[in-house]
């Protein structure tokens, strides 16, 4: 065991932090505005020309290769030099490592490089109104056609679907069973028979949208691994690499950093409680170069992926509210505000904290369901 | 960089396991004072950080971490740490140390009483003239109440003794970690009876793991355990390494956070197990004893926190490597 960076990976340290400073932008206008999600587009293709989008992808992809680690690294880089946040956030880090391990190498030549560029956004729609944390019971379906499918229903809570070109998530394609009957598909959502009705997020602003699907026609090359294997591929996503690659530790650790210096000048109790928050984002930092290295090992981390959910949501919504109550009525003159706003809803999405700990209770610990 | 144990780290771990299945049984802990002390002997274990010119491996404290665990994990009675972690840092001479033939105990800066003196052959007293090297002929102890039946507290006094000639910090921060790893593995344990109990005990017609409530606590323990552990490997790495500054400020962390999720463990792993739990008879009882008095051995998590809230805020941030 030991925590030494080899000298090849000081060295991408060092290039990516270099190359930070000198393009991060001040800060972007909201993603979820027009004019912030072009611009937080527009930062996207600059860090893609620079291969620095999507670190960890194959060349020929875009990316450079890199290991676990390395892309560990650079999002340490990334987040301490306060950069924007991602817009691409969905496709790279949840669409991605679906289409690497179950997609076709057409799908992937014709989708991954756009995505690593902004070309194309992709929009989450796995929730409807009916399917939320029993996700299972989903009912939008897709009907066979010729040399395709045809999508009815309605999906929501889509993130970044009020500006995004394109979609991807779960119909029901049978009914064999609440999860042998659906599948992944990716569609666009710049169709006639695709309606798209942005939903105003607490922030006042459009961070995710309902989805009306008409009709509309996807064509079998939009299906990503076999009809009724959906629930399969998007599970085995979402416990492996997934789990590690939804939230790194970078962007905890930058602001775990930033609360101390705001907490310096409190008492030694608001002190503790932003010095305990900067321990356990070391701690999740250790524990992620672990996982990494077990993943890099060729190991599965499936169900314990729940744990650091929990773990990093909390974390992160610990330490915003506790810079909301060191700001008062100063915090919306900060970033804090829209900070403390979007951990809110961390417990929330990719699955709910307590969806969480019946995950880790059952497949973890052995408990009866 | 591998932040995992190795495979060598982990067979030693292996063996030390076995050993304490096999002679330091639950029962063992109602009965003897240090089973399963011979056969670690035997098998090398007090010899892990010694050079081997005493017959030791020369291993790192890292090395010897997941044993340790172990040794938490059995609720190992004596003063193990103190003699196979402590002393080879304190003793001019450790000739005998790997041989399991003495036996250490310690009273350091931070430390109230010293644990298991009544077993130890040498104490090592730290006084503000420096380190005396204590005799079991020249001792006089008192026993202090404590809250672990398997590991008594003693007051020590003493007329003769050696002054050595050395710093205990090297020393007090390896018995640190080693005891921030011995409380993640009784941490485990704790989890697992409570898990056993709630796949086993019914009420209402179904299993009381079945119920969330059980289950959402026993998985804030999971969570718990699994990310206090890695402060500790971390730190047990920066008590070796020549060039981390930090180390003070990581041994308190990895010891806070050990406490705390320990003594969650042993909180919840009571309340799962209901009344039961509260009693003399059911083995549980000397887990929970563990739990609380390690977290309580060489500084208490409020001590160390209040310790990492001043390097931190003091502004040191560096993160290592």
């Amino acid at each position: 065991m030991d925590l030494d960076f080899s000298a090849a990976e000081q060295d991408f340290r060092a290039e990516v932090r270099d190359w930070l400073a000198r393009h991060v932008p001040d800060g972007l206008p909201s993603m979820d505005t027009p004019e912030g999600f072009e611009a937080h587009r527009a930062w996207e293709a600059l860090l893609a020309s620079a291969r620095l989008s999507a670190v960890s992808w194959p060349e020929e992809y875009g990316g450079r290769n890199a290991s676990l680690i390395e892309w560990l690294i650079f999002e340490e880089e990334y987040w301490a030099a306060g950069a924007p946040g991602r817009v691409t956030q969905n496709g790279i880090f949840l669409l991605a490592p679906t289409l690497m391990a179950y997609g076709t190498e057409e799908q992937r030549r014709r989708w991954l490089p756009g995505m690593a560029k902004a070309d194309e956004v992709w929009a989450q729609a796995w929730s409807e109104p009916e399917a939320g944390s029993d996700l299972a019971a989903l009912k939008s379906r897709a009907t066979r056609v010729e040399g395709g499918w045809r999508l009815y229903g309605q999906k929501t809570w889509s993130s970044r679907a009020a500006y995004a070109s394109h979609g991807f998530g779960l119909f029901r394609t049978s009914e064999e069973g609440r999860h042998r009957g659906l599948t992944y598909f990716m569609l666009s959502l710049d169709l006639d028979e695709v309606t798209v009705r942005p939903i105003a997020q607490l922030d006042g602003l459009p961070g995710f949208a309902e989805l009306f699907f008409d009709g509309v026609f996807v064509p079998d090359s939009m299906v990503l691994g076999a009809p009724g294997e959906g629930w399969r591929i998007a599970m085995a996503t979402t416990s492996s690499e997934r789990g590690l690659a939804l939230r790194s530790p970078g962007r905890f650790l930058a602001t775990a950093d930033r609360l101390v210096h705001l907490a310096r000048d409190a008492g030694p109790e608001l002190a503790d409680r932003a010095v305990r928050c900067w321990t356990d984002a070391e701690a999740y930092r250790l524990h992620t170069f672990a996982t990494a290295r077990r993943l890099m090992s060729g190991a599965e981390i499936g169900s314990a992926s729940s744990m650091g959910k929990v773990f990093w949501s909390e974390l992160d919504l610990r330490m915003h509210t506790l810079a909301m109550e060191l700001l008062g009525e100063r915090a919306g003159e900060t970033p804090w505000l829209d900070g403390f706003l979007f951990a809110l809803a961390g417990p929330i999405y990719a699955g709910t904290n307590e969806i969480q700990r019946n995950i880790i209770a059952e497949r973890v610990l052995g408990l009866p369901r | 960089m591998k932040f995992v144990f190795t495979d060598e780290q982990l067979a030693l771990a292996a063996t030390v396991r076995d050993v304490l299945r096999a002679h330091c049984p639950p029962a063992a802990l109602r009965s003897e004072r240090r089973p399963a002390w011979e056969q670690l002997a035997e098998i090398g274990f007090f010899g892990l950080l010694l050079p081997p010119d005493a017959d030791g491996l020369e291993l790192r404290l890292v090395d010897a971490l997941p044993a340790l665990e172990e040794t938490g994990r059995a609720c190992l009675p004596g003063p193990v740490v103190e003699t196979a972690v402590a002393a080879p840092y304190l003793l001019d001479d450790v000739a005998k140390l790997a041989s399991g033939s003495v036996c250490v105990s310690v009273l350091l800066p931070g430390q109230a009483y010293a644990p298991d003196a009544d077993l130890a052959d040498l104490l090592v007293v730290a006084r503000a003239d420096g380190l005396h090297l204590v005799s079991r002929d020249s001792v006089r102890l008192t026993s202090r109440p404590g809250v672990d039946p398997c590991r008594r507290l003693f007051d020590v006094s003493f007329d003769d003794s050696v002054l050595l000639d050395r710093s205990y910090v090297p020393a007090l921060r390896r018995v640190t970690v080693a005891t921030a790893a011995q409380l993640i593995g009784v941490g485990r344990q704790l989890l697992a009876a409570a898990v056993t109990h709630a796949q086993v005990r019914t009420q209402f017609g179904a299993a009381i793991g079945s119920f969330q409530a059980v289950k959402h606590q026993l998985a804030d323990v999971a969570i718990a355990l699994d990310f206090a552990a890695p402060l500790v490997h971390r730190a047990a790495l920066s008590v070796d390494d020549p060039v981390v500054p930090t180390v003070d400020r990581d041994v308190s962390a990895a010891k806070a956070a050990a406490g705390e999720a320990a003594a969650l463990a042993a909180r919840v792993a009571l309340q799962v197990h209901g009344a039961i739990g509260y009693t003399d008879e059911l083995d549980l009882r000397f887990w929970l004893a563990r739990a609380w008095s390690l977290s309580a051995a060489y500084g208490g998590s409020a001590v160390h926190r209040a310790r990492v809230r001043e390097s931190v805020i003091g502004g040191d941030l560096r993160r290592y490597p």
